[in-house]
């Protein structure tokens, strides 16, 4: 009846997305013309490599929100994996291992919000803000509240590494972006996730393992908060029991920028990486043209709310 | 005399798609007229436009001979227009009387508080004669779905209206409630109110409208007066077509593939033992109410069971969770697609797969290609209009979404169908569709069983009838004894 034949959902999504890139090339246009910095190859590596954490906490801070929940302790979870995996490397605990450590307690993190979720029944935004806090005190418990220096040089010249010009922790992130796309877009956990997030009752009656697909949801979004603080800790050389502060608000931003709705069901991997692109590149040009902080953070909230405005002109009627 | 409501030449189109070409509607002043075409014929557009939710490319709308533009709810409600619609849209927190005075509240001192006491009392006054033992202060949502509908019919008289649209205002209420709305109707009638009624129920449009409009496709097939128009007449020009009368066909075996034992779940059901025939038909009659759906949601494992068990072949599956009765064979249809059936943003294909994502995946990923070849293959048996599995399910038409959850438990190999009223809310071309569907299920040796409230549906199907009343199995009714009267008979509580 409609167009052609081009699957409905299928031109819908990219829809999305090619709107999402027009919103960062028109940033990347306007900082271009202000100042001559902003488009040159060094610049531009930089931008990725300072949007490489964010997107790494995004990126499952997405499926979490197609799932149709939220994580707000993605920070704590970087902090506590952070200080745990660093003790141990500075202990002499060979580094794969000490990382390996790290990630488990990432996902260890994301199994406690999971099991509250599901089993326990309680709101996600409610356990996750229990998370928030109860994390960062385990984290600053153990430190005493200082840092933890003395992270170990092969560790820290990988996280600063190139390969062929591209940071390492671009590459790592690109890597998990792949894997991302496929889990949501070509295996059945990632069905489950939009099933449960469109319609958990639905996707209950229909068989849907719906207490798993949630809890792999969280662990998935722990495992890459403590992937996001190898990285940091690597490049920064310590691990701080306050790192991560704000990173969850950071995230949900590039993911709704993105195209994510909160209410569950909907949401693109390539989306949100272009989104985290955008919160990075307002952040660099800005700092470049010697822009406060204040009007910073003025830009990063303009950009949000005018992201969604154009979201909701644009996919009208469907509404929730 | 001039009409109370003339809707001319009403265009509307939403992108490239129009979905109405010049509709005329003419409703006299104390005329029932009933608005009558299959799901997508454009019935609800027209309402929408006449309550001032959407916006008519063409047209006129004329009321007592005055022309009017409606462009806002608001427009609507000056012009005396109020609509009730399917889905009733109340605030259940609030009460009766603060339902009735939502968004016109009552005020005093100078507007800054709300006059609760003037509010009740003409909520009262206007509650009296439609229904008197409502309480005005009672919470909407402890109120039946009848008294809820009462209670908007009275909002519509608070704010003058002298046009009311009714959207299949009986969908949820039983023969009972349904004799008392048509004494309200005929109550708004005499006192000069036109009501538009729109219903796919054939004996309540003949029952309540003098006469109505038949639309098709979008566009006006004609107006005719009622109780002089034969019903296959009617049902003819809606549908474009002449409709097979169903007969019924018995595909019954010996093996029983499914049996309860002692259902119970609270008040809701109590101690339901059933048994079921590879290849039968068997359906569950009863009022609204009287635990069949629970019944139906027991035996799917969705809820869990206080007591009883539920046998497969002969062996118990536990229940508690969906997915342990799916693998043995189970798929439930529910009554409330939208709310329990549909992923509506994902297409056709994925909503055909959840059941069975592991028969459509290797090594962890799904075989796209072979899921849409799959998912054509079951939506060409069953005739999804419009044939392309890529869309998404929610912008399908009721009996195709219902034609494609039939397919989801198809690709699962389901062998027993729980259908909880399968054609509620579908237009009756695709009804018919839905029965030989059901009918061909039989025939190839599945089981199924069907809660319905409409009786004719149940006289379609049923190889055998159980009637439940308040939470049990009152009755069972076989081949000779399966009429309106017996399953009446046994579905009402004795007084």
């Amino acid at each position: 009846m409609t167009a052609p034949t081009r699957p409905a959902f299928l031109s819908r999504i990219r829809f999305r997305d090619a709107g999402t890139l027009l919103g960062l090339v028109l940033i990347a246009v306007v900082f271009s013309a202000l100042t001559p910095v902003f488009l040159t190859t060094p610049n531009l590596m930089n931008i990725l490599q300072q949007s490489a954490i964010n997107a790494c906490i995004a990126l499952g801070m997405t499926l979490v929100i197609i799932s149709g929940g939220i994580d707000l302790s993605v920070g704590p979870v970087a902090a506590l994996s952070a200080v745990l995996g660093a003790a141990m490397m500075v202990a002499g605990v060979p580094v794969p291992l000490a990382v390996m450590a790290a990630l488990a307690v990432g996902l260890g993190c994301g199994l406690f919000n999971g099991v509250l979720i599901t089993w326990g029944g309680l709101q996600p935004f409610i356990v996750t803000l229990g998370g928030l806090s109860l994390f960062r005190a385990f984290a600053l418990i153990y430190t005493g509240g200082t840092p933890i220096f003395g992270i170990p040089e092969g560790f820290r010249a990988f996280t600063n590494g190139t390969v062929a010009g591209v940071p390492n922790p671009v590459l790592i992130v690109v890597v998990l972006a792949l894997v991302a796309w496929v889990v949501l877009n070509r295996t059945p956990l990632g069905e489950y996730m939009m099933a449960v997030g469109g319609n958990e009752e639905a996707a209950r009656i229909s068989g849907v393992p719906v207490r798993l697909t949630k809890l792999a949801a969280y662990m998935i979004s722990g495992l890459m908060a403590s992937v996001a603080a190898m990285i940091l800790i690597g490049r920064l050389g310590a691990a701080e029991p306050t790192l991560g502060t704000l990173w969850e608000l950071d995230a949900i931003a590039a993911a709704a920028i993105g195209g994510a709705s909160l209410m569950g069901g909907r949401g693109s991997i390539m989306g949100t990486l272009i989104g985290c692109v955008i919160l990075g590149a307002l952040r660099n040009g800005l700092t470049l043209m010697n822009v406060q902080a204040f009007y910073q953070l003025l830009a990063t909230g303009i950009i949000i709310i005018v992201a969604m405005l154009i979201d909701r002109a644009t996919s009208g009627k469907q509404g929730g | 005399m001039t009409p109370r409501l003339v809707l001319s030449q009403i265009k509307k189109s939403f992108g490239p798609l129009q979905v109405l070409h010049g509709v005329t509607l003419t409703v006299g002043a104390g005329e029932v007229h009933g608005l009558l075409g299959e799901n997508g014929a454009g019935k609800s557009t027209l309402l929408n436009i006449l309550s001032g939710v959407f916006r008519a490319d063409a047209g006129r709308v004329e009321i007592d001979g005055q022309s009017r533009t409606i462009t806002s709810p608001r427009d609507a409600t000056e012009a005396g227009i109020a609509m009730i619609h399917q889905e009733l849209q109340q605030v259940p927190e609030l009460t009766v009387a603060q339902n009735m005075f939502l968004g016109a509240s009552l005020r005093h001192t100078g507007g800054l508080f709300i006059n609760r006491a003037a509010q009740e009392a003409e909520a009262r006054r206007l509650l009296v004669a439609l229904d008197p033992t409502i309480d005005v202060t009672a919470q909407i949502k402890t109120l039946r779905v009848a008294q809820r509908q009462i209670v908007e019919i009275a909002k519509a008289l608070r704010a003058k209206a002298r046009i009311i649209a009714m959207d299949e205002p009986t969908s949820s209420l039983t023969p009972k409630e349904f004799d008392r709305l048509v004494e309200v109707i005929r109550g708004l009638q005499a006192q000069g109110v036109s009501v538009i009624y729109v219903s796919h129920k054939m004996d309540e449009v003949y029952r309540v409208c003098q006469s109505a409009t038949i639309l098709r496709d979008g566009r006006l097939i004609g107006r005719v007066d009622l109780p002089q128009t034969p019903v296959e007449t009617v049902i003819e020009r809606m549908v474009g077509r002449e409709l097979a009368h169903g007969v019924h066909h018995s595909f019954t075996r010996d093996r029983v593939v499914l049996e309860t034992r002692g259902l119970t779940r609270g008040r809701t059901v109590q101690n339901a033992s059933l048994t079921l025939r590879e290849g039968e038909v068997l359906c569950i009659a009863g009022l609204v109410g009287s635990g069949r759906t629970e019944l139906l949601r027991l035996i799917a494992g969705v809820d869990a069971a206080d007591a009883g068990e539920v046998l497969v072949d002969g062996t118990a599956i536990a229940g508690g969770d969906p997915r342990r009765r799916i693998r043995a064979g189970l798929g439930l249809l529910p009554e409330e697609r939208k709310r329990d059936g549909i992923i509506r943003h994902r297409p056709v294909t994925t909503n055909i797969a959840l059941p069975a994502m592991r028969r459509f995946s290797r090594l962890g990923i799904i075989r796209r290609a072979a899921l849409k070849a799959r998912a054509e293959e079951l939506m060409r048996e069953v005739q999804l209009r419009p044939f392309d599995v890529s869309r998404p399910i929610g912008s399908f038409s009721g009996g195709n979404q219902q034609k494609a959850i039939i397919g989801r438990w198809l690709a699962a190999d389901t062998r027993i169908f729980l259908f909880d009223e399968p054609t509620r809310g579908i237009d009756v071309g695709a009804k018919a569709e839905i029965y030989a569907l059901i009918e061909r299920l039989a025939k190839e040796g599945r089981s199924i069983l069907v809660v319905s409230s409409e009786l004719p549906e149940v006289i379609r199907l049923a190889d055998r009838v159980l009637v439940m009343r308040e939470g049990r199995i009152a009755a069972e009714l076989t081949a000779g004894g399966i009429t309106e009267e017996n399953i009446a008979r046994h579905a009402i509580p004795a007084a």
